[in-house]
């Protein structure tokens, strides 16, 4: 089956945060251009071999918002000029609340955006300026509202486990995310990765993370959002299906520096440097730096782990026929090896319950 | 009949009291190496030896020597290892001599060895030859260490050779008096051949050499021979003498000390303290005082890398070629796989064999923690012995558990007795008495559990005598003890690595100290791991490891799958690790802490 999903990575930053080792830099002259020239071209190459139209198309980064509203609508003529979209598609991007700006939403709703997910972070100052984020709480609110206001659905990303994060500011940033009429909310613990300035962070600074999610897992359902994986919340009906196709081990398309695809059970990722990535590109072949085909065993534990992370789980039936039966049994076998109240297994499937989700870390390190 | 030209004799003395350096001058001024091929220790052939700068093989020598009376006489002089752990060895290499030269350090006197091997050169009815040494120390004091000999070891100190082997001062009067008062030995040379095996190497080339001395008859080559304890029968291929280096000479009479070649393949076939005899007309009886050593300390050997196991077991097979004493069997421990149950004659003796495991044939190990053997009266009256706790049987079969016991003596300046008195009640040890041997310079004697000296005794009385304190021991045989096997259970399974043996008055204070480590450093599971200590059914001690409460590694970078997979992959590497007993994952380093803890925290 050909892939419906495009992911588009934009990797430019007003400048970078300090958790985050994501490919992006702060774009010297000329370098938004050159990004342009060359996506348009990998696009081309890409969309060759690729006939049915798409059902999901995610723009992040980075930060998205750094293309002009120009340059957007550059961007959504390529996409348009190389891509056939389903009705309804889902149309997802990224952005930063200080860049986005009214002009941005236009072009989005011009276009076909149904989606906007907004890095809200946090709604406190103090912790938004320590996590070296270039908005402030006031500027998130009123993003998050006109974003709104312009009919999208709209996703706000939420930190927790900040280095001096009080359970109560994490509380409160919660309650007004509940508040705010989102459709959806994604929650990340600060995950202090190698190359960032947080690398060094000890575990004291941190803390364990069990209450602040703990404490998502019971409220958030609460104000009618769903947890439907690990890291999102959504009220129903508005779960974000290009992420779902994600866990669901479907294929995919990516696109720009450092984006991955999953094109004929085949992984792959793009070289990270614009630089190279473009000059790549420009000798005509494709931009990849890492590829990969999994045995089908390994191919199975990768889709068991990615399936775990939704609330839904394993569904039996998909994977039996995907995988192979007994895949099937080897990965619920390791699953059971676990204290039941980690996880529920039916006649459906296998998943993971609440309690089993705050260490599905563990679990999935066994099962892959 | 007397061989009067032959003088047979050892050099004793406490570690560091000059020795091998003593041994080395006798050689230059003897003219038996020349002082151009000199170098240090030159008898010490080990790498460990001249590094530790102790002795643990016996290596004789012959010199030549012309004394003042102008007539050419034989010296052999056997060096013996001076450590307690190879007693029975240095036993026999002192039957084989008719004197001892006993070296102490003019400026310390006195030390623990001193007394242990005089006495044990008295009992065999050896000519002592008093030697001070170092006399060219400014801090020596000759006359308080002469009172010291004669009140402590009992023999007259009045005309004691002064001596510094370092200068060279003194060795020519020690030659003289070597002479003049070791007895010459006395044999028959037609009488049925008695000769004592007191030491033996293997070499690659001709096998297994045995230093030999004669009592009566003769021995030369294509003779056939019987070894009397074994009874097996050889044909002499070589004869000869240590010149240092092996000469073949056509045959050795009584009173000769050399070395006999017979294609023998393993050191086991050789036993120190044997006698050979000839085939044909044998001795009636052997030489007094043959024993096989058994060994007093176990411990596990176990490769790091679990696929070496093959070459750890070559190396030990070669390493017990070289010396007889080490025992071995393989064993299985849950915690470290496949590994040897190793058994020594004490821990210098275990330390020495790890660390020619590694130098001599590179295999890196893991040792766990040392203890002795027990013997467990069952309640059917039978006696088994118990190398290590998972031989112990269940409680209700047992009577009685007897341990090895030791005899203790400590030589200290007295400002320490209080902290040693203390160490040795810690230790469990009876006191026994205590004498002032100097002025200020005391004997300490205690009975003690070997198991409580093997732990860290030795460390520890440095430490609280700042290192002043000298000690020698020996054992006196088994003695019923009030002792207990304590099992660790995790999640209420045993775990058999984890047991240990110790005195029921400890258990409480031990296993909690093994059951809090344990605590922290067996990281968190996904549910709560009970850590207990139980005597039997009985439990002394719980605690809890903590379930993990999260782990969730949130992001999907954009359906990056692959990097998150290769994260996970490699944390599962880190589980594979660990040792899993039932559910409980338990890293490596857990072992080898615990193996530390029941060295350096419990007592």
């Amino acid at each position: 089956m050909p892939a419906r999903s495009l992911y588009i990575h934009v990797p430019f930053c007003e400048r970078k945060c300090n958790y985050c080792a994501f490919v992006s830099s702060v774009p010297e002259s000329g370098e938004r251009a050159l990004y342009l020239e060359a996506l348009s071209a990998e696009l081309s190459m890409r969309a060759k071999k690729h006939t049915a139209p798409l059902e999901t198309c995610y723009i992040g980064g980075g930060t998205p918002t750094m293309l002009t509203p120009s340059q957007w609508r550059t961007l959504a003529a390529l996409l348009e000029k190389n891509f056939a979209f389903a009705a309804g598609a889902e149309v997802t991007v990224e952005a930063n609340p200080n860049s986005m700006t009214s002009e941005h939403l236009e072009v989005w709703k011009e276009w076909r955006v149904t989606r906007v997910s907004i890095g809200v972070q946090s709604f406190n100052d103090a912790e938004l300026s320590l996590m070296g984020r270039v908005h402030c709480a006031d500027e998130a609110r009123r993003a998050v509202s006109r974003a709104l206001s312009f009919g999208f659905d709209v996703n706000a990303d939420l930190i927790f486990g900040l280095p001096g994060q009080t359970f109560r500011s994490w509380g409160l940033s919660l309650r007004e995310a509940a508040h705010s009429g989102l459709a959806h909310i994604s929650l990340y613990q600060l995950t202090p990765e190698e190359g960032t300035p947080w690398e060094s962070l000890g575990p004291e600074e941190l803390g364990d993370g069990y209450a602040p999610y703990r404490w998502a897992q019971w409220y958030l359902p609460k104000k009618g959002y769903t947890q439907y994986e690990i890291a999102n919340f959504a009220r129903p009906g508005h779960e974000s299906r290009h992420n779902i196709n994600y866990w669901q081990n479907g294929e995919y398309i990516g696109a720009g520096p450092a984006a991955a695809g999953y094109i004929s059970g085949r992984r792959y990722k793009n070289i990270g440097s614009l630089a190279r990535y473009a000059e790549c590109i420009k000798s005509g072949a494709l931009p990849e730096a890492e590829s990969e085909t999994l045995a089908p065993e390994k191919r199975a534990r990768e889709a068991a782990v990615l399936a775990l992370r939704m609330s839904s789980g394993i569904c039996a039936e998909n994977f039996i026929k995907e995988q192979g039966l007994d895949n099937y049994r080897a990965v619920s076998a390791a699953v059971e090896k676990f204290p039941h109240e980690l996880y529920e297994k039916d006649a459906c499937g296998v998943r993971l319950t609440k309690k089993g989700m705050r260490v599905a870390n563990m679990i999935w390190s066994d099962i892959i | 009949m007397k061989y009067e030209n032959i003088r047979n004799f050892s050099i004793i003395a406490h570690v560091d009291h000059g020795k091998s350096t003593l041994s080395d001058r006798l050689l230059e001024a003897t003219g038996t190496i020349d002082k151009r091929n000199m170098k240090a220790q030159l008898l010490d052939m080990l790498e460990i030896e001249r590094e530790r700068g102790i002795t643990i093989k016996s290596v004789p020598v012959r010199m030549d020597y012309k004394a003042a009376d102008g007539r050419e006489y034989i010296l052999n002089l056997i060096d013996t290892p001076g450590h307690v752990d190879f007693s029975y060895e240095v036993s026999r290499s002192l039957a084989a001599c008719e004197g001892a030269v006993l070296v102490v350090d003019a400026s310390q006197g006195v030390e623990a060895q001193t007394v242990a091997n005089s006495y044990m050169a008295a009992d065999l009815d050896l000519e002592l030859l008093p030697v001070l040494n170092k006399i060219d120390l400014p801090s020596s004091h000759p006359d308080q260490v002469k009172k010291e000999l004669e009140e402590i070891i009992g023999i007259d100190a009045s005309d004691a050779v002064m001596l510094s082997a370092k200068t060279g001062e003194g060795v020519s009067d020690l030659l003289e008096r070597i002479v003049r008062d070791v007895p010459a030995p006395s044999g028959d040379a037609s009488a049925p051949l008695q000769a004592l095996i007191f030491d033996s190497v293997y070499d690659n080339y001709r096998g297994v050499i045995c230093y030999v001395r004669v009592v009566n008859g003769t021995l030369s080559a294509g003779q056939h021979v019987r070894f009397m304890a074994t009874a097996q029968e050889y044909e002499l291929t070589d004869v000869g003498v240590f010149k240092p280096d092996m000469l073949s000479v056509a045959s050795l009479g009584p009173g000769e000390v050399g070395y006999i070649c017979a294609s023998i393949k393993t050191i086991d076939e050789a036993h120190v303290g044997d006698t050979v005899t000839d085939s044909a007309k044998p001795a009636s009886a052997p030489l007094a005082g043959y024993k096989k050593v058994k060994p007093v300390v176990f411990c596990g050997f176990y490769p790091i890398e679990r696929e070496d196991i093959n070459q750890l077991r070559e190396a030990l097979e070669k390493l017990q070629i070289n010396d007889s004493a080490i025992s071995f069997e393989p064993e299985n421990s849950a915690a470290l796989g496949f590994g040897f149950r190793c058994g020594f004659l004490g821990l210098l003796h275990m330390e020495i064999a790890k660390e020619r495991l590694n130098r001599e044939f590179g295999v890196d190990l893991v040792a766990t923690a040392p203890n002795v053997v027990y013997q467990i009266v069952l309640t059917d009256g039978s006696i088994i012995e118990a190398h290590r706790p998972s031989d112990f049987p269940g409680q209700v079969s047992i009577t009685e558990i007897r341990e090895p016991y030791i005899k203790l003596s400590i030589f200290m300046p007295d400002r320490f007795v209080g902290a040693a008195m203390q160490l040795c009640q810690e230790k469990r040890g009876t006191y026994v008495g205590m004498d002032y041997i100097a002025p200020e310079r005391v004997r300490l004697t205690y009975d003690m559990p070997l198991a409580e000296f093997i732990l860290d005794f030795h460390d520890r009385l440095k430490s609280c005598t700042r290192g002043y304190a000298s000690l020698d021991y020996e054992h006196i045989g088994f003695r019923a003890a009030n002792l207990v096997k304590v099992d660790v259970l995790l999640q209420e399974e045993p775990v058999d690595a984890f047991s240990f043996i110790c005195h029921a008055d400890q258990a409480y204070h031990r296993g909690h100290a093994v059951v809090g480590r344990l605590k922290e450093l067996i990281p968190r599971q996904l549910f709560e791991v009970p850590v207990q200590a139980a005597i039997g059914k009985k439990v002394i001690v719980r605690m809890n490891i903590k379930a993990v409460r999260k782990d969730v590694l949130a992001k999907c970078y954009g359906g990056d799958v692959t990097r998150k997979r290769k994260l996970l992959e490699k944390q599962k590497e880190g589980k594979k690790r660990m040792k899993q007993v039932g559910h409980v994952s338990i890293p490596q380093e857990a072992f080898l802490a615990f193996m530390d803890v029941t060295k350096a925290e419990d007592n």
